[in-house]
């Protein structure tokens, strides 16, 4: 292709022009945007971030700027050399773990070396005993092993005990026999497994004496050190390309009789006796639901932030792109209007702003009460026999209340969370209208990417039946009279208290009653779901949507709770002017107030509140709380500081120079167009000219 | 390569599980089909082009998903030459034919424009000489065309479009310029690497009258212009072209951008067959109007939700047969360890995502159907520039587009996820589909624009029936209205369902009286307190949204007297229990409007649950059955999960481990070590260059 001509180059977008739009979006808004961001992410932080990237934008490797045109097996390249890299910076700068957590957040893609440093070393320092830690720790630490963690299987994801793949105790060597007795035993889906990995922790059933024993930890070597094969009798590979997470090996894995020595089973909490080829089980895996809940805390404050990527981008867009004259405008007012004057691209983008700060600050309260609980539990682990308990904490002894209050909380709201982040990013992609469909948006690989969240650490419709369930408990002990003493029996209790009187919640006048009508609207569907199993006996399954519905419901409750209290604290209150909080206070409003629309017809049957009331948020309240909130919008998103580089976005770039940029990469950046193709179909001849060298 | 993995089954067998599926169902599932899929010899069609396509290599989709964009495009050219080879190979050539072959092979075919926009433009905007010219070639592929109309800036809004074509006096000819950045045509489909030819839709500029030198807008116009040399397929000096990069979807594509820099065209580029400049007097001489293109424009929407109904269809297949063959978990209420665990279509929570949708597939169907039927028999009229019932559809055809590609592109990814982690992989058949039809909701107009034209529409109808409320109705609406302005101030609001029965006709009623009574808060808002429209856009919105629902109901429903009445049973029971699913699903989706309109009754939205319920659990048994009838050959779905015949687990091993080209590279995951791929010994150098 001919290089761009001087005329080409000289062209400018035609007035007014995105960086003008912004900076007079920025002038019209008096937010003290650097005040904002410290007080989302503390000065630390944004520091730490700011020192970190300086390095990856120094670095070749860390290029971005073919991310979008690559096919999977130079993705999977790309992203193995970057985590190669990442690993010897850290080293080379002495970044701490924090450090390298926030580089990895920074170059936001998947990379091959993921699960060894998540799941794989957690579960060996979790599970593993001293000898293990000694064994495998210590070299995995230091990369001198690669692992991944192997869980799920080609026929079975979240349920745990149905996994296929056995671990069969050998009493006469004292070995364990991995096998894989179907094709759907095969392990699939795990992360770094397909081409990096060397080791594995592997779960399989482990089995005594002809009785299973249910899923167990093992950790075994799964390649050779040296070339990188296969063991003899392993099969793995890599599962093939998937919507998003290409940079990432997620692999399958079969075993045909392969032995591994008695070591390898991680021995913490459970083990096989090797003289008496006994079952022992020592202590119970507390700190697992521990860890879990810790995992899904981390997703609910993560889900803000991956949610404001989207909303960032589409919110700046929307103050450049313009589009129509107003069909009210006067014939002389020329000009279209900005897109984000316009109700509709208002109603779809500022709710979602406003979740992202809800999400925010009820990830950051579920973490901190995690840790306070935390402190508690290690105090004294209960060590309860716990080896007839089901399936979740909500049903384990005393000590553990809280647990399982934070427990069942964080699976509903992972649930919510999560999802509210995924398709708000789709929402945020189509509000951007064409050029949504850009891949320079910016949008759609990053929701490709986040997408699985949506399933793993729990698929979001399966998590629900946990919160439901521990709903029920709940509300039965406070029938009973015999409930601790929780926010959840706490508002269960009200309701009841008032259930002959009723209640009247002025939602539009006052916060605090907002706050209280989602908790009546929670307890009302609580005891229905109560009634229809426990007096109408209906079958668990038959009532898997209202568990649905009831966790949804207990979830939104927890995200408006959090907000409003976030908002109400001390620490918050010194940190904003009192302006800047009252645009908090109209996000928050906005959040609930919509939420509540949207669900309207369960406020009103639950008699939260009337239909006028209802008819009033939508038609008044909400509208009049977008056109306060509109001109911080811009301010709003650059509160959540995200860099240019990271965003990797032409419509969400910082100056506006969103013309510029897409033109820029399409032009200069595109492989495609340095070839010529001969475009007749009677001609076989395809490419005529390649010179994707030259780029 | 032979491995120990070879001789591995599934636990479950999924081919046995599918059969007792399709056993446990007594609907015909031939004659379904040809209910539905006859129209135009569809089903005939379709499995004579199979055949061909079947046994051509390159329409295989193994690899695909691994190509980089540049590949994609070099595979979508090959496609599209292949195509058009056996088109003439075996004389089928109608454009019946060429869309089944774009709809089997499944992809955006770089000539997509060619014999679409290009054509259509030429032939209905060009002089009879401009067509003498050009038609031959075109038809012959001697030249291939795109459609350059939206611009880096501008994409819906026609007339804010910044590339100008200046007429120059002295020597008769358009001087076609790009005066800003944001002037560049962007996303014409064709024009990236593709295209020779490029219909431009450029401001036409005219001399002002008694002042030469300054010139004036006479709005956009479109020009046929060549764009590249037609032997070295060059660029022209004056023009740049090329792609925009990769996208969401569409990656076989050559989405293209264009500059010109003051680049000349002789007058009969413009195309003139209303329109021409009058080279004594430089002004624009108009012949007549364009024929409003009114009835294609319905037609094409019809079109377009027909397309949906196959699309959506496809999804609910994939889902459906997996989710019959996936199992998790053990029943709870289940006493005994030895139980099966359940298959995942028998959890409510899994039913509620998909059969909503297998009943929406449904309910596109006989709306799509309606709108053709209507085209045809008004189309003689329509020539007579008489519009008569078509008036009407045709507003509605903005509204019910919006809806129904929301709907499937939305549907897509709702059954996507209730699929699980298998949904996200690329054995799911999902993954391109999505991407690729994302692009709906947003061309041919923004879903949440268009649908202004529907709002606009019945605020003036609800302001005739307001200021004449006894005038002589002229269509359905007209009634409707009326009907609401004698009654709006004794309306009862309606019960739909009585514990689990479910009243037909009243939830049509609902469906109207939401529409009207939504109409009315509109007309008031608008027409009495005067607000500003940008302030009632998402009121307006819902407007059209309840009012595009209303049609697919009363459609859906007015079939039970005709087209469904003559299928053998079960199969007109499940359709309504379809119809029902549909429309209380959607009720309740909206409750709070329907409440806020008083259409529909309290009682009625708390027996709406179990009313859902229990009707999906009366369609679940034909589940398998029903989308056996849409008739999605294995070859389209291109789905590990979809299979029809259930070998699900064995597929998606065998697309893993034969067929993923990852699989035969060894890589060196020793981070010490800068080598990627392990004995190159590069040291990395590969990956940077290509940086």
């Amino acid at each position: 292709m001919a290089p761009t001509p001087d005329w080409v180059k000289q062209l400018k977008p035609s007035a007014p022009h995105g960086s003008g739009l912004l900076a007079a979006e920025r002038a019209k808004s008096n937010l003290p945007v650097g005040r904002l961001s410290e007080l989302l992410f503390t000065k630390e932080v944004l520091n730490r971030k700011q020192r970190v990237l300086d390095v990856l934008k120094s670095e070749k490797v860390f290029d971005k700027s073919q991310n979008y045109f690559a096919g999977r097996i130079d993705r999977f390249g790309t992203a193995l050399a970057r985590a190669k890299k990442l690993r010897n910076l850290r080293l080379k700068h002495g970044w701490d773990l924090e450090d390298f957590r926030t580089a990895n957040e920074l170059v936001s893609e998947p990379g091959p070396y993921a699960l060894h440093d998540s799941m794989f070393l957690v579960t060996i320092k979790e599970q593993g005993t001293p000898e293990q830690h000694d064994l495998f720790l210590k070299k995995a630490e230091k990369h001198g092993i690669i692992g991944c963690y192997a869980q799920t299987e080609l026929g079975h994801g979240s349920n745990v005990r149905g996994l296929e793949t056995t671990a069969t105790w050998n009493p006469e060597d004292k070995t364990f026999t991995m096998h894989s007795p179907y094709l759907t035993a095969s392990k699939w889906w795990i992360g770094s497994l397909g081409k990096t990995a060397n080791y594995a922790v592997v779960m399989a059933q482990l089995i005594i004496d002809g009785k299973s024993y249910g899923p167990h930890p093992f950790v075994m070597q799964i390649r050779d050190l040296k070339t990188h094969e296969p063991l003899e009798n392993i099969h793995v590979g890599d599962i093939g390309p998937k919507f998003g997470y290409n940079t990432m090996d997620n692999g399958f894995l079969l075993f045909k009789n392969v032995k591994i020595p008695h070591i390898g089973m991680l021995a913490r909490f459970s083990r096989v006796d090797p003289k008496s080829n006994k079952y022992v089980r020592r202590g119970s895996p507390f700190l697992v639901y521990g860890t879990l809940t810790w995992i899904r805390s981390t997703i609910v404050m993560q889900a803000g932030g991956v949610l404001a990527r989207g909303v960032t981008i589409a919110t700046r867009y929307s103050a450049i792109r313009r589009q129509f004259q107003d069909r009210d405008a006067r014939e002389w007012e020329g000009g279209e209007n900005q897109v984000l004057n316009y109700t509709m691209v208002q109603i779809r983008l500022l709710p979602l702003l406003a979740a992202t700060f809800a999400l925010h600050f009820t990830g950051k309260s579920m973490m901190n009460l995690y840790q306070e609980n935390q402190k508690k539990m290690n105090a004294g682990i209960a060590n309860a026999d716990s080896s007839k308990r089901g399936a979740g904490p909500e049903e384990t002894e005393s000590g553990s209340d809280l647990l399982a209050d934070l427990h069942a909380t964080s699976c509903g709201l992972k649930a919510l969370s999560s999802t509210i982040a995924a398709e708000g990013l789709e929402v945020c992609r189509r509000a951007c209208g064409g050029h949504g469909y850009s891949s320079f948006s910016g949008i759609g690989p990053w929701y490709a990417d986040y997408l699985p969240t949506t399933t793993w650490e729990g698929d979001n419709y399966m998590l629900t039946q946990q919160v439901a369930r521990y709903l029920l408990k709940s509300a039965r002990s406070v029938l009973n009279n015999n409930a601790p003493t929780n926010d959840t029996t706490r508002i269960l209790k009200d309701f009841r208290s008032r259930a002959d009187i009723g209640c009247a919640f002025d939602i539009l006048g006052s916060d605090c009653d907002l706050v209280s009508a989602f908790a009546w609207r929670v307890s009302f569907l609580t005891f229905e779901v109560l009634k229809h199993r426990d007096e109408q006996k209906k079958a668990w399954n038959d009532l898997l949507v209202d568990f649905y519905r009831l966790s949804k419901a207990h979830s939104q409750f927890m995200v408006v709770k959090n907000f409003h209290s976030a908002l109400s604290e001390n620490s918050t209150r010194e940190k904003l002017d009192d302006d800047t909080l009252q645009i908090m206070h109209k996000l928050f409003r906005l959040f609930a107030l919509h939420t509540l629309e949207q669900e309207g017809s369960e406020f009103f049957a639950s008699g939260a509140c009337t239909v006028k009331q209802i008819s009033l948020a939508r038609t008044n309240a909400v509208m009049k709380l977008l056109q306060d909130i509109r001109p911080h919008a811009v301010g709003l998103v650059d509160a959540w500081a995200f860099d240019d580089w990271v965003l990797d976005s032409s419509l969400g770039r910082k100056d506006g120079k969103v013309y510029e940029d897409m033109f820029y990469r399409a032009s200069e950046l595109n492989p495609l167009n340095w070839i010529t193709v001969d475009p007749y179909p009677d001609s076989e001849v395809l490419f005529r000219r390649d010179e994707r060298s030259k780029l | 390569m032979l491995d120990f993995t070879d001789k591995l089954k599934p636990q479950y067998d999924g081919a046995a599980t599918l059969q007792a599926e399709r056993n446990a169902s007594t609907i015909n599932v031939d004659e379904l089909a040809k209910h539905l899929l006859s129209r135009d010899g569809f089903l005939e069609r379709q499995e004579r082009i199979l055949r061909v396509l079947e046994k051509e290599k390159i329409f295989k989709k193994d690899h695909q998903m691994n190509l980089s964009r540049p590949e994609r495009y070099h595979l979508g050219l090959a496609r599209a030459k292949a195509v058009q080879r056996i088109m003439r190979k075996y004389s089928w050539t109608t454009s019946e034919d060429y869309k089944m072959f774009e709809y089997l092979v499944d992809e955006v075919s770089p000539y997509h424009l060619h014999l679409t926009m290009f054509a259509t433009t030429v032939r209905e905007q060009g002089s009879e000489a401009q067509k003498k010219y050009w038609m031959p070639k075109i038809l012959n592929y001697d030249i291939i065309g795109c459609y350059a109309q939206s611009e880096l800036g501008h994409g819906s809004n026609v007339r804010g479009l910044e590339t100008v074509a200046k007429w120059d006096p002295q020597r008769k000819e358009f001087e076609i310029h790009s005066p800003y950045l944001t002037a560049s045509k962007w996303w014409n489909g064709s024009l990236g690497r593709t295209a020779t030819h490029a219909i431009v839709v450029a401001q036409l500029l005219l001399p002002k009258k008694g002042k030469e030198n300054e010139y004036e807008s006479h709005g956009p116009q479109p020009f046929i212009v060549q764009i590249r040399d037609q032997k070295t397929h060059q660029p022209f000096e004056g023009i740049v072209v090329g792609d925009i990069g990769p996208k969401y979807g569409y990656a076989s594509m050559d989405n293209g951008y264009m500059l010109f820099d003051h680049y000349r065209v002789p007058k009969s580029a413009m195309l003139s067959r209303y329109v021409e400049v009058s080279e004594e007097t430089c002004t624009l001489n108009r012949h007549g109007h364009p024929a409003v293109v009114y009835g294609s424009l319905t037609f094409v929407r019809g079109q377009i939700i027909m397309h949906a109904r196959l699309i959506l269809a496809r999804a609910v297949t994939v889902a459906v047969r997996y989710c019959s063959i996936r199992r998790q978990f053990r029943d709870r209420d289940s006493r005994s360890d030895q139980d099966d665990e359940m298959k995942v279509l028998d959890y409510p929570t899994v039913q509620i995502r998909i059969l909503p949708l297998l009943a929406t597939a449904f309910a596109l169907h006989y709306t799509g159907e309606m709108m053709y039927s209507m085209y045809i028999k008004s189309r003689e009229a329509i020539e007579n520039d008489d519009f008569g019932p078509l008036a009407e559809l045709h507003s509605a055809s903005s509204g019910l587009k919006s809806l129904c590609t929301m709907l499937t592109a939305d549907g897509i990814e709702t059954c996507r996820r209730a699929m699980g982690g298998h949904g996200f992989g690329g054995g799911s058949g999902l993954i391109g589909m999505n991407a690729d039809y994302l692009s709906k909701p947003t061309v041919e107009g923004d879903n949440w624009m268009i649908t202004q034209q529907v709002a606009a529409y019945l605020i003036k109808k609800m302001t005739s029936a307001v200021a004449d409320p006894t005038a002589p109705p002229k269509d359905p609406t007209d009634e409707l209205f009326q009907f609401y302005l004698k009654n709006r101030g004794h309306h009862i609001p309606q019960n739909v369902a009585h514990g689990t029965e479910t009243d037909d006709c009243a939830i049509v009623c609902v469906f109207k009286w939401r529409t009207a009574d939504l109409s009315y808060r509109a007309y008031q808002a608008r027409v009495i307190d005067k607000k500003p429209w940008t302030k009632l856009m998402i009121q307006l919105h819902s407007l059209s949204r309840a009012y595009s629902e209303q049609i697919l109901v009363t459609t859906f429903h007015n079939s039970f007297r005709t087209s469904t009445s003559t299928l053998s049973s079960p199969t007109p029971e499940v359709l309504r229990t379809c119809f029902r699913l549909y429309a209380l699903h959607t009720l309740e989706t909206s409750a709070s409007s329907f409440i806020l309109t008083n259409s529909v009754s309290s009682e009625s939205i708390y027996a709406l649950q179990d009313a859902i319920l229990a009707l999906m659990t009366e369609l679940r048994p034909h589940a398998v059955k029903l989308v056996d009838a849409w008739s999605i050959p294995d070859f389209l779905l291109a789905s590990a999960l979809g299979r029809s015949d259930g070998k699900v687990y064995e597929e998606l091993y065998d697309m893993a481990h034969r067929r993923n080209p990852l699989n035969r590279i060894t890589f060196n995951p020793d981070w010490r070590s800068e080598e990627i791929v392990l004995g190159s010994g590069d040291g990395g150098r590969h990956v940077l260059s290509k940086l």
